[in-house]
């Protein structure tokens, strides 16, 4: 998946959940839940938010940790959606 | 039914669970996160509780099987949310329509289920519905179905709230954090002899019951029938209105029946000399406290005669406040009768139909009390 994949998930949370504050440590591993970054509501502005940038349908199966708790893993499901 | 599984990196979730609807198995866990959660009580909760979920949610409910209530199942195959939902029938400008009322939502902690509520209400909003709605929704909740383009409908989430007898109202006020404050009532009905003799207009600080075009009507109770009959007639008026046939409205009413906590019923119908009914009420009240209003609906142009009915009762009853939820109708008709208006909780509306989101926002719709939550036990009642 791309830089420029991770860079707008990246932009995306530092914009919404994070008030702009591009000084706050965000690696691609850092878990959002356990830094309280993200809940529910905020993963359903996530996944609104993937759903209009990368063209791709979240089923709410799809709405897991394993998919959506770090920039790495989300960058992973867009790819895998993508590709199905 | 859906489910996936995954491992939290350093956390301690486990995340492999599902959405699916309510079932018969579910009710004593749904009374425990409803007992937990929403009533914020240890105790655990009642068979009365239970029994009334399954009624409420699985028994007044099979008539629709696809709108139905959902639960969210850990792994382990505990319940960590729930969302109930009533289907209601409307009618829009002559074609019928479904909706979906999801009122009651209770998720557990973000601890062990840090998407449940997501889940559960993209679950619920994706469903076959026309359109999905709330009446009750906290500020939590109120993000969450922002967060899927859902519209907050601003003129029907307000609480009106009309000050009866100033200082029983404060005495009643402040006696909801500590109880015992209730022996100064003598004390209290002195005051508010003296305030209310000082004058005879109308103020925001007391009511007077002034003479007035009321007097020309009778404002008597209704039985279930008529009242029933009533409301079915006076809801046709609005663009978006749900479609009650008598039997279920009569089966709402016996719902709506008791509200231990909130006080005596007071059902009652505004006919002119003639016999003609031009509006109606249904408001909970005891003497010294704050009636809560489920309902007022009138003859388009005949609202604020039919509120000064409901404030002229309330008085005559002894309450020192009443309050309700406002309706476009009612907010414009309320204009001048020294009301107090205050937000607690958001009616909320989510539709793929423009149509149907502009009679909504627009105000043509009818929704909240009857049409919403306010029937239920869930809200005012005690479950023994």
């Amino acid at each position: 998946m791309s830089d420029e994949t991770r860079d707008a998930i990246r932009t995306f949370i530092v914009d919404n959940f994070l008030f702009g504050d591009t000084s706050h440590p965000l690696p691609a591993d850092l878990s959002l839940i356990d830094n309280d970054l993200i809940d529910s509501t905020g993963i359903l502005e996530l996944v609104g938010f993937l759903e209009e940038r990368f063209a791709i349908t979240v089923a709410d199966a799809d709405i897991v940790p394993a998919n959506l708790d770090t920039i790495e893993r989300i960058a992973g499901f867009i790819a895998r959606k993508q590709a199905a | 039914m859906s489910a996936d599984t995954a491992m939290g990196k350093g956390s301690t979730w486990v995340a492999m669970s599902s959405v699916r609807s309510f079932e018969v198995g579910d009710v004593g866990a749904v009374a425990d996160l409803f007992q937990r959660l929403l009533r914020k009580t240890g105790e655990p909760a009642s068979e009365d509780l239970k029994a009334y979920l399954r009624s409420l949610f699985l028994d007044f409910t099979a008539g629709e099987p696809d709108i139905r209530s959902r639960v969210h199942v850990r792994a382990d195959g505990s319940i960590s949310g729930f969302i109930g939902v009533l289907p209601v029938e409307m009618e829009f400008e002559g074609r019928r329509v479904r909706a979906a009322n999801c009122g009651t939502f209770a998720c557990d902690d973000r601890d062990s289920d840090p998407f449940a509520g997501a889940r559960l209400l993209r679950d619920v909003l994706s469903g076959p519905q026309d359109l999905s709605f709330t009446e009750t929704s906290n500020d939590v909740s109120t993000d969450m179905w922002r967060s899927m383009r859902a519209t907050i409908l601003a003129p029907y989430s307000l609480e009106w709230l009309r000050i009866l007898r100033p200082a029983s109202f404060a005495l009643e006020a402040a006696a909801g954090r500590l109880s015992a404050l209730r022996l100064l009532g003598p004390l209290a009905r002195g005051a508010d002899a003296i305030v209310c003799r000082r004058g005879e207009k109308q103020a925001w600080s007391h009511y007077t019951p002034l003479a007035g075009k009321a007097d020309a009507l009778v404002d008597a109770p209704a039985t279930d029938e008529e009242f029933a009959s009533l409301c079915r007639q006076f809801v046709r008026q609005y663009a978006l209105h749900p479609v009650w046939d008598q039997p279920v409205m009569e089966t709402m009413l016996r719902h709506v029946a008791r509200k231990a906590l909130h006080g005596e019923r007071v059902q009652h119908v505004v006919k002119t000399r003639t016999g003609k009914a031009i509006g109606l009420y249904l408001y909970y009240g005891k003497t010294g406290g704050i009636g809560r209003t489920v309902q007022v609906m009138a003859e388009p142009g005949q609202e604020a005669i039919v509120i000064d009915c409901l404030m002229r009762n309330a008085h005559a009853r002894g309450l020192c406040a009443i309050r309700g939820r406002t309706q476009p109708t009612l907010l414009q008709a309320m204009m001048g009768k020294k009301c107090a208006f205050l937000h607690a909780s958001s009616t909320i509306v989510h539709s793929r139909n423009p149509d149907l989101l502009a009679a909504m926002t627009n105000g043509r719709a009818f929704l909240n009390g009857l049409a919403g939550e306010g029937w239920t036990r869930l809200i005012g009642d005690r479950f023994g």
